[in-house]
């Protein structure tokens, strides 16, 4: 079932002097369940490409629609609202909330959902025991390595069950062992919880676990690869 | 979530937090305490005034007040007394004779209001009694054959019922206040020399000492030297009830001291027997009752109902008998509202500038927290908490700190003696008893919590502003 859909998606930047091509037509599909990379060099157009899909910025042509919703169409605070409920995010510098325990990062948004209290104690256990980190509920975000933050980060997105997460560059600034360790675990979440995870990244380790990967380069699509 | 959140925010940077909160503590106590100060000044002029000076109530007849007819006397004031003495809420009630005239002694005269009152009677409405300066005598206790009067130590001063000692005790005094030896050795000769006039004694100061000596210490000598006579001669002069000039040579029975130079000057107390007797009225005659409540809060009410008693006559509360005091309890209300909220917007702008840079400083996050989902009210919330914490937690130790010093020095006082001449001249005591209501505290921190609230509007709003995938690209 098609969980995400581009269609001829245009992004054009205006600067002062210069006009920006930033993303030029792209069309791709989503499915539920994909574990993709979009990949491609530096001002490919990546970010770019996800800070649409995620609603974090609108296209100046085209169109992207989530579960058959277009984002685009929504008023800003039914945005904010379709992202809570919809799309679980995973930055490259982790964005944990410093001042928060490792539990309390990961409840957050379920806790902005209202869930229950003994369901939210249950779910945030059982993710930050996913992420390997069952020990460690209580540690503030400066008391762990960067490895663990971003698994913080990766159970604090998937807690709340999104449509699909999005990644951007989320093992840019970890060594290989976490990497590798962070790779693992997202992929077992994929397959376990069935939720799709989209990339944006360039490097080679995460573009070999990935399933899907879609190639950006000047903005366009010149490859869409599945393994 | 949001609630905990924003608290603990407000701790991540302990120093720049704890400035902010020092800053709001030291602000609301300056605030409170000052207010306190002023409060506890004018609550004492209240308390001076209705204790020494007019009563919670005055009944005379309509005409009295502008007049001062002699012959306007009340019908069957004794009867009327007995009558108020029985109604509920009054204390006490007492009878006055009521007179303008002349006081003289040997080198000085001053017009006066010359009050006959009963001392027993008196006792029960007014402290004046209480407020007889050590030393100078009583207030009508001792049994004489003369006419007694009290006065007030201004008047004393201004008729120069006064003298100049150099003895022991005086340079005793000196020495404690730190005048130097060479200059107590220059005294120590003149040791139980006494001077009638304040011109007698600074002629001999400025013969024995140096022109630089008596510029430094000229002061400090007379305020030592310087004491009441007692049982001095005053002669007091008036009209009697056939409007020919009369008088009698009274003795000063007492020298009162009430703060308030206006009416220690004008103000003059003697037996109403004594003037009912040189001014030919009849037995038991009375001008004016003065009444005492129980409680000065019922004054309203209660004058309301004395007139219901009394129609004809002039019954006044005090509020109309000094409307200057009035005004100034009812001015000063609205004037320590204002002192706060000017207070309350300069710490407002502080914790503006604060929350400001919290905004700025937590871009990124701000940013992030709007991508997975917080919606705009709950930031808005968290940075309106965070800066209602910040204000709160300065207001209530501010708070606390003002009411703890308010509690010590309510109870010694604060004196400010250096001023006192100043503040005595306005009816004002120099020694003040800081004091504030409970009502003041509970608007003062609602007024702080309403500025947590409005400083955090603008920094809240630039918040909201933030573009979230602008936000997440900020380094």
């Amino acid at each position: 079932m098609k969980i995400l859909e581009i269609k001829n998606v245009h992004k054009i930047y205006n600067s002062t002097h210069i006009q920006v091509h930033a993303v030029n037509g792209v069309s791709v599909d989503f499915k539920e369940g994909e574990f993709a990379a979009i990949v491609g060099p530096s001002g490919s157009g990546k970010t770019t490409l996800l800070n649409m899909i995620g609603g974090l910025d609108k296209p100046t042509e085209g169109k992207i629609m989530i579960a058959r919703t277009d984002p685009a169409q929504l008023k800003s605070s039914e945005l904010i609202d379709f992202r809570l409920n919809n799309i679980g995010f995973v930055f490259q510098s982790y964005n944990l909330i410093p001042v928060l325990t490792a539990r309390e990062n990961v409840e957050f948004i379920m806790n902005l959902q209202k869930w229950p209290k003994n369901k939210r104690f249950k779910r945030t256990k059982e993710m930050l025991e996913a992420v390997g980190l069952g020990d460690r509920l209580d540690s503030k975000p400066a008391q762990l390595s960067g490895g663990q933050q971003q698994r913080i980060a990766v159970a604090r997105a998937l807690a709340s069950k999104p449509k699909f997460v999005l990644a951007d560059e989320p093992t840019a600034n970890l060594d290989s062992k976490s990497t590798e360790t962070l790779l693992d675990i997202m992929e077992e979440l994929n397959r376990n919880e069935k939720i799709t995870f989209i990339f944006s990244t360039h490097d080679t380790r995460v573009v070999k676990k990935a399933r899907r990967v879609v190639t950006l380069e000047d903005g366009k699509v010149i490859s869409d690869e599945r393994k | 979530m949001i609630l905990k959140t924003a608290w603990k925010n407000v701790w991540r940077n302990k120093v720049r937090s704890m400035v902010v909160i020092i800053s709001v503590t030291i602000g609301i106590f300056g605030g409170v305490f000052a207010v306190a100060v002023m409060n506890g000044a004018i609550d004492q002029r209240v308390d001076a005034s209705l204790n020494n000076e007019i009563s919670h109530i005055q009944i005379n007849r309509e005409d009295f007040r502008q007049n001062q007819g002699l012959k306007m006397t009340l019908d069957q004031p004794g009867k009327f007394r007995a009558n108020l003495l029985d109604k509920e809420g009054v204390n006490g009630v007492a009878k006055r004779l009521i007179t303008q005239g002349m006081a003289n002694t040997a080198n000085k005269s001053t017009g006066v209001q010359i009050n006959g009152v009963d001392p027993v009677e008196e006792k029960n409405v007014l402290r004046l009694h209480e407020k007889i300066i050590p030393g100078t005598g009583g207030y009508f206790e001792k049994e004489s054959r003369y006419n007694l009067a009290v006065i007030g130590e201004t008047l004393a001063k201004e008729l120069n019922i006064i003298r100049y000692i150099i003895d022991e005790e005086m340079l005793d005094s000196l020495h404690n206040r730190e005048v130097p030896d060479d200059l107590l050795a220059k005294l120590k000769p003149l040791t139980g020399t006494r001077f009638r006039s304040e011109d007698g004694f600074e002629e001999k100061i400025q013969e024995i000492l140096t022109k630089q000596e008596v510029s430094s210490y000229g002061r400090i000598l007379s305020e030592e030297a310087w004491s009441f006579r007692e049982r001095s001669k005053l002669t007091l002069t008036f009209l009697d009830v056939n409007n020919y000039q009369t008088g009698a040579m009274f003795r000063v029975a007492g020298i009162f001291d009430v703060k308030n130079n206006m009416f220690e000057e004008s103000q003059v107390f003697v037996d109403i027997d004594d003037l009912q007797r040189l001014t030919g009225l009849p037995d038991g005659a009375a001008h004016q009752l003065i009444v005492r409540l129980d409680n000065r809060e019922e004054t309203k009410p209660v004058a309301e109902q004395i007139k219901q008693m009394a129609p004809g006559l002039e019954v006044m509360h005090w509020k109309e008998i000094q409307p200057d005091l009035a005004m100034m309890t009812d001015l000063v209300q609205n004037f320590y509202a204002a002192f706060m909220i000017i207070i309350l917007a300069a710490l407002a702008f502080g914790i503006v500038n604060t929350m400001l840079m919290v905004v700025l400083e937590r871009t990124k996050e701000l940013g992030m927290l709007t991508a997975i989902g917080m919606n705009k009210k709950r930031v808005f919330r968290m940075i309106m908490l965070e800066s209602v914490f910040l204000s709160i937690i300065g207001g209530i130790v501010g708070m606390i700190v003002s009411k703890i010093v308010i509690m010590l020095t309510s109870n010694q006082g604060i004196n400010f003696y250096s001023y006192s001449e100043g503040f005595e001249a306005m009816g004002f005591s120099a020694h003040i008893y800081p004091s504030i209501s409970n009502t003041f505290f509970i608007v003062v921190t609602i007024l702080i919590i309403i500025t947590g609230i409005l400083s955090s509007i603008y920094p809240a709003l630039k918040a909201l502003k933030l573009d979230p995938a602008d936000a997440l690209r900020t380094e």
